[in-house]
């Protein structure tokens, strides 16, 4: 009896998910659906702090509410700190994704050729550069993980090689992908113009204008209207943008930005300081998308969907090139192209008088332009002037390891920035 | 009192004479049956006795017992002999001899039956540590149920509160840490079943679950044992590493239908409300200007006053609107009885309890019937069957945005609900915190649970001793989430948004148990068991979630404009297990019993699916012994080792590496490779050994039972925190072993004298815990924000910076911290690197742990005449509770109210504090920066539980109204409790976690109730 007893109930100690399949059942069927998996998955990883940090350190946002710090300083110092999952859900993030993305790449190096294999392949190494882009901005020195595997054992790289790596991502991706066809997918173009945003922060000023200039000349892109970038409208400036649809993406910008007086609810979290409020002037076309009031709070405004919906993320759009072609071909060359975007966007051409100025009005008008998408911190810090501007210590010009990494990773050593020195 | 004192006696009836002398020959244990009055005492007879037990009943006689015994027995050549608790019926011309071995065999027949796994035994059988409960002199405990029922009662067995929220979860622990993962809650058995499911919760609710436990009406209960050493608890193998609380429900007795039934209602409200005191507007400015201008000097910035908006409204106490003094009430009633073929137990209750925020309640209503019926002398059958319903209004609590009483602590002295024309003042624009009035009124949140348990049973006998039983049981559950938020509600997206969840629960469980008993010749009593269980769960989960909806009168998501999510979920495990047991008895001196028991879950891999469990338990009744000449003292001790598994708390396809679905973009399908597995999973086990001795002088009436034990835990179940750079940040693996030592006592009580009687219990339970090992780790590893696990240190140790006072002076500042704007005023923490600078990962310490040193209660009741007076105190001592919940304490950092002792306690100038800091705008040194010492305390308490005072009516008087019995009483619930803890309530934990408990995150502290009621019985 106990032995039929054991048969008929031993076959049921074999259970399988409903959600999901055992990984050694993926197929060659299953390239495509991994792929598209990688976007969700990339798109959501980083979250609200990975996306938005640049903006959230840059001293262009304050703390709102009963935590209320309304100083820029204050607020970055009680932010950055090992602990703080300003820090740590980022660096997660990161990490999480790219391992998505190289147990893809791996999977799908292993196909025979198909007709998508490159955009694939294609998609993989944008994305790992997308991810290595944001990694040494913020941490410099990172191990190089390119395998799903051991993750873990890497040791660290010198910053120079981590941005080595961040631009060979990029190049592949650019002979691998198609060209553009849909803002939301990544592209040929998509990956020239991250190329051109690495390049300037490596200093190799020529090759990111050339990128950059290819765009600008590209006719299936010219500059848009706010109103059009920022409020759902088809235009030809996005290159692109994660869709971070309502019932897909998990990244919500609008409720740290606005309250819930209005139909635009949130949690008000952050919002604009006085300076960045009074920074625009009455005729800038951007004023009215890029910050507001509700009621008397300011608020930024380019994520409005509220509580009740999600923002597209922005990664990269064609008025980002102007300002990097103009930054690299230096005053002479590139005033140009930053007086044609500052006249597209309702303001006066600007005459600096020396290379110096010329970078201020530059930093002045990426503030303006991409306010509120990513770029302030970086921008401040690569210019060598983030503590006199946010008036803080030189260890926040990088982000500290998490502490709970250092205490799990023997192989990772804090910046020396952020180690505690012995006496 | 001749009367009450009746009920207690144990009656035996043992007849020689020749008619009955086939009687004899059936074995004693067989011959008597163990049955319960309605008082709830244990009573056995011969079922040839059974008249004259009926007449001994007090409700038929005012004679003396030994007057009553002498008329029974007159004309049948019988004499009664009273000794201790036993009345021995023998033949008159029994010599001495013969009486005395008489009624040494009676003494061990009566003796208590305990249910253990699988089966019943005989308290003298058993030599493992089992803590029994018997719900006698519960008729008090009117308002309360589940597992709380055994707090403070059983020595070893440590419930604590979640929160005083109602049906707020508790955290079991059996004998200390039983595992690592979250899953380390007991094994509750109902009956048979095993439950595996002890939330209500469909999972659309974000506040604190509700804890199916108390649906169990605690009327029906008749008694509870804790199986707490391994060789009690390993015949539930892989299950039983948390220790095993088994609930049997009450059967029906032989005789007429008896009717019990009972009714209460009672009061609750939050007490030392003081305690919460927060700061005026006088003082809330003066802390917030003086942190300010503290900020305005030592930066040379100049960041404005705060001025006070309405200096002439006065203070709204936001505490006092949301907390309200409770009525609750609750009914049940009973009929049982039964003949020599059939017995039946059937019941049903209701309970209506409010919560003591406004708004919060839950209603329970629930039937039983518990049937047997002995078809032929070789054949009986029976069911178990008990269905519940349970609607349980949701109230924000638990940790969300809106959790009512930690909100209620955050609004300004100035703040209040409405404006002047009815709408609401709210967050942001008002407000610095939620509106909890808007949170209150624009939510509609329930739960709604349907339970059903039922087991039947059918038992054949093959041959004298031979039996089979076959059950087959199970547990399903039905639940609803409905939260509906407004679209006025801070969570209604402005539109209105509901999520819908519902849950279906299924657990089956079939047990085949063949048991085999024989008496040989020389005195040798075997009994043995051999089982098959099977046990499947189930469950299926639809959530959806909708918003847009046309007003508030539109109430399901058929009428959303949009679905924002929608899943489902479907699961299932299983477990089959092989169970054996054999128990001998030799003369009733030497006790041996084995048991083994090999589960095989489909948590784990083909390979490592399978444990093995076995156990050993040997008892010596000493007093047995022919040498043994202490007359009423008895003494038995007791040995065991044995081997239990945990496989709770761990995903039920955690092994497997899955690639997931849902990972969509834009509609298309996508997957992702998200869980990583472990193919290397395999049973945690724990080793345990126990040595105890059971002691009791004057025939019973003094009892001490102490018991050591040693449990090793090894290839311990852990979702262990791992480099994120390997793309996961846990992973679920065996990590390592610990050991818990412990040592309990009960004394036990049970004397009268005249009308006056006195049970009272005392037991106390040291447990020392320690991590032995770690897996690829000798160092330091952190269980989120407050704990860390390290070899050599107990688990749940809070793992933290140390505040060591406030510098008095700015020439103590260390440069470095100085540079980072810390001032005199400011809190010293212990730079334990000594770089001169703190930072978490150099200066982390372990500070204590929230492990009681030990933990206890302290019980008794009075009887005198018809009253009865009974307490019960429950204490813990040594453990440490953190408040994650630093509203109040911030001192300027932020725009949060102070609670008042603390803004007067601050550092204001050298020497004015040592303890509590300056004020300061901005700067997180002193409040957040750190998770540091000084919000950790010491939670050590001693609370009065209960105090129960009841009347009982004459017996004479209320059987003029038909009645057997009627009961009144009173009682007072948590009357008082002694603690340091700075807050209300020392026992609130905002996780059920081992190695993350005590956190008080200012969720609800436990109420005080008092309450009243009747019971009678007919």
């Amino acid at each position: 009896m106990l032995v039929m007893l054991s048969a008929s109930c031993g076959k049921h100690l074999n259970q399988y998910p409903s959600d999901g399949i055992p990984a050694e059942k993926i197929t060659q069927d299953h390239a495509q659906m991994l792929t598209t998996g990688m976007y969700n998955i990339v798109q959501y990883k980083p979250t609200f702090n990975g996306w938005a940090l640049f903006d959230l350190i840059g001293g262009d946002l304050i703390r709102t509410g009963a935590t209320n710090v309304n100083t820029p300083k204050l607020m970055v110092e009680g932010a950055i700190d090992p602990n703080k999952s300003i820090v740590t859900s980022p660096w997660n993030g990161y990490f999480a994704g790219l391992y998505q993305i190289n147990i893809t790449l791996e999977y799908i190096e292993k196909l025979p050729d198909i007709s998508e294999k490159n955009t694939m392949l294609g998609t993989c190494h944008f994305f790992r550069g997308l991810y290595y882009y944001h990694l040494v901005t913020r941490w410099r020195n990172l191990p190089i993980i390119r395998s799903s595997k051991g993750g873990e054992l890497e040791t660290q790289r010198s910053e120079a090689e981590v941005w080595e790596f961040v631009a060979e991502e990029f190049n592949k991706a650019i002979t691998l992908l198609p060209e553009f066809t849909d803002k939301n997918y990544v592209s040929q173009e998509a990956a020239k113009g991250l190329l051109a945003r690495t390049y300037l922060a490596m200093g190799r000023k020529e090759e990111a204008a050339a990128l950059a200039e290819s765009l600008i000349l590209d006719s299936k892109f010219s500059l848009c209207e706010f109103s059009d970038i920022f409020r759902g409208s088809h235009n030809t400036e996005e290159i692109f943008t994660f869709a971070n649809l309502l019932q897909e993406g998990r990244v919500n910008f609008s409720s740290y930005y606005y309250t819930k007086e209005s139909g635009v609810g949130g949690g008000y979290n952050f919002c604009p300081s006085a300076e960045v409020m009074n920074m625009y002037q009455e005729y800038d076309k951007r004023k009215d998308i890029s910050i507001g009031y509700q009621g008397s709070n300011p608020v930024l405004n380019k994520y409005c969907s509220g509580d009740a919906g999600r923002d597209p993320i922005h990664i990269v759009r064609l008025a980002e090139m102007y300002l990097i072609s103009a930054e690299c071909k230096g005053l002479q060359n590139g005033i140009d192209r930053l007086n044609e975007l500052r006249l597209f966007r309702g303001l006066d051409r600007l005459n600096p008088s020396n290379e110096e100025e010329f970078i201020d009005a530059i930093l002045n008008e990426r503030r303006l332009e991409l306010l509120g998408e990513g770029f302030r911190w970086f921008d401040l810090v690569r210019c060598g002037k983030y503590e006199s501007t946010v008036g803080v210590e030189e260890k926040y010009t990088i982000l500290p390891i998490p502490a709970r990494e250092l205490s799990l990773n023997n192989n990772l050593r804090q910046h020396p920035l952020w180690q505690a020195k012995m006496p | 009192m001749r009367k009450f004192t009746l009920c207690l006696w144990l009656i035996i009836g043992f007849l020689a004479t020749t008619k009955l002398a086939a009687q004899e020959k059936i074995r004693l244990s067989e011959a008597f049956d163990l049955i319960e009055d309605q008082s709830g005492y244990t009573v056995a007879y011969n079922e040839n006795l059974l008249n004259v037990n009926k007449r001994v009943k007090p409700s038929t006689s005012d004679l003396s017992l030994e007057e009553n015994l002498r008329n029974l027995l007159r004309g049948t050549g019988m004499q009664a002999q009273i000794s201790g608790k036993i009345i021995l019926i023998v033949p008159k011309k029994s010599g001495e001899e013969e009486i005395e071995q008489e009624l040494s065999k009676a003494y061990n027949v009566l003796d208590e039956a305990i249910v253990v796994g699988y089966g019943k035994m005989q308290r003298k059988d058993i030599s493992s540590a089992i803590g029994v409960y018997n719900m006698e002199g519960l008729e008090g405990r009117a308002f309360s149920g589940g597992e709380a029922l055994l707090q403070g009662r059983i020595a070893g067995v440590n419930i604590q509160a979640s929160s005083g929220s109602l049906s707020s979860r508790n955290r079991v622990s059996i004998r200390g840490i039983g595992s690592l993962t979250a899953g380390n809650e007991p094994l509750y058995v109902i009956d048979g079943i095993p439950l595996s499911n002890t939330i209500s919760d469909a999972g659309g609710w974000d506040g604190e679950q509700i804890n199916a436990l108390t649906d169990i009406n605690p009327d029906d209960i008749e008694s509870i044992q804790v199986l707490k050493d391994a060789a009690a608890a390993a015949i539930y193998g892989s299950r039983a590493t948390n220790g095993v609380i088994v609930i049997t429900t009450k059967q029906g007795k032989k005789g007429a239908p008896k009717v019990t039934a009972e009714a209460g209602t009672s009061l609750s409200y939050i007490p030392n409300l003081n305690k919460l005191k927060i700061a005026d507007a006088d003082l809330y400015l003066q802390v917030q200007n003086e942190a300010i201008d503290n900020y305005n000097r030592q930066t040379g910035g100049n960041v404005a006053h705060i001025i006070n908006p309405y200096p002439d409204r006065e203070q709204f106490s936001w505490v006092d609107l949301v907390l309200r003094t409770a009525v609750s009430w609750k009914g049940s009633a009973s009929i049982s009885g039964g003949s020599d073929k059939n017995k039946y137990y059937i019941s049903a209750n209701a309970k209506h309890n409010q919560g003591v925020i406004i708004g919060s309640k839950a209603e329970k209503y629930g039937i039983r019937a518990n049937f047997e019926t002995k078809i032929k002398n070789w054949l009986s059958s029976g069911i178990n069957f008990n269905a519940n319903y349970s609607y349980t209004h949701h109230v924000p609590n638990g940790n969300m945005g809106t959790s009512m009483l930690t909100h209620a602590l955050e609004h300004r002295p100035w703040d209040t609900p409405y404006k002047e024309d009815g709408s609401y003042n709210v967050k942001d624009i008002d407000l610095l915190h939620y509106n909890l009035m808007q949170a209150l009124n624009e939510q509609k949140a329930y739960n709604k649970n349907y339970r059903a348990t039922g087991r039947g049973f059918i038992q054949i006998r093959f041959m004298d001793g031979l039996t089979l039983k076959s059950s087959a049981g199970g547990d399903f559950m039905y639940a609803e989430d409905y939260v509906y938020y407004g679209s006025k509600h801070m969570y209604g997206n402005s539109v209105g948004k509901l999520t819908d969840a519902r849950k279906v629960y299924t657990s089956i469980v079939v047990d085949n148990l063949l048991n085999y008993k024989k008496e040989f010749a020389n005195g040798l009593h075997l009994d043995a068991m051999l089982g098959h269980s099977f046990q499947q769960d189930a469950s299926s989960v639809a959530t959806q979630v909708g918003q847009g909806f046309p007003s508030d009168d539109f109430v399901v998501n058929s009428v959303a404009a949009e679905y924002i999510n929608m899943k489902t979920s479907i699961s299932k495990w299983s477990i089959q297990s092989f169970m054996s047991r054999i128990n001998l008895n030799y003369r009733n001196r030497y006790l041996v019993t084995a048991s083994a028991r090999t589960d095989g879950s489909s948590k784990f891999t083909a390979r490592n699916r399978y444990g093995f469990f076995p156990s050993i338990s040997l008892g010596w009744n000493v007093s047995n012994e022919t040498f043994w000449n202490n007359s009423g003292v008895n003494m038995k001790i007791r040995a065991s080792a044995g081997m239990t598994g945990n496989q709770g708390g761990i995903g039920a396809y955690a092994w497997q590496p899955l690639a997931n679905g849902g990972y969509n973009y834009i509609g298309e399908n996508g997957i992702g490779l998200t869980t990583q597995g472990n193919e290397d999973l395999r049973w945690e086990k724990a080793s345990q050994y126990n040595l105890g001795v059971d002691l009791s002088f004057y025939d019973g009436k003094l009892t001490a039972t102490t018991d050591i034990y040693r449990k090793d835990t090894k290839d311990l179940l852990y979702n262990k925190p791992i480099s994120a750079t390997s793309g996961f940040t846990n992973q679920i693996c065996n990590i390592g072993a610990m050991r818990n030592d412990g040592l309990e006592i009960t004394l036990g009580s049970n004397l009268s004298t005249g009308d006056f009687r006195w049970q009272g219990n005392f037991n106390i339970s040291f447990v020392k815990n320690q991590l032995t090992e770690l897996i690829d780790d000798d160092g330091i590893l952190a269980s989120g924000s407050y704990h860390a696990l390290k070899v050599g240190e107990e688990v749940g140790s809070f793992y933290m910076i140390k505040m060591i006072g406030i510098y008095q002076s700015d020439e103590e500042v260390p440069a470095k911290q100085y540079a980072q704007g810390v001032r005199a005023g400011d809190v010293i923490y212990e730079d334990v690197n000594k770089d001169g600078d703190i930072d978490t990962v150099n200066d982390s310490q372990f500070v204590g742990s929230a492990n009681p040193i030990f933990t206890g209660g302290l019980s008794s009741m009075f009887t005198w005449k018809g009253f009865d007076l009974s307490f019960l105190l429950s204490f813990s001592y040594g453990n440490k509770l953190y408040q994650t919940w630093t509203g109040g304490l911030r001192l300027g950092n932020g725009l949060w109210p102070s609670q008042e002792s603390e803004a007067l306690a601050r550092w204001t100038g050298p020497g004015t504090s040592y303890s509590v800091p300056r004020a300061i705008y901005g700067i997180t040194w002193n409040s957040t920066k750190f998770i540091n010492t000084r919000y950790l305390h010491d939670a050590s308490y001693l609370r009065c539980r209960n105090v129960s005072l009841g009347y009982s009516l004459p017996k004479h008087i209320v059987k003029r109204i038909g009645m057997e019995s009627l009961r009144v009483f009173v009682q007072a619930d948590n009357l008082f409790l002694i603690s340091p803890y700075r807050f209300i309530d020392p026992e609130v934990n905002s996780t059920l976690d081992a190695t993350k408990m005590g956190l008080d995150n200012m969720w609800l502290p436990q109420s005080r109730t008092f309450s009243t009621g009747v019971k009678i019985k007919f």
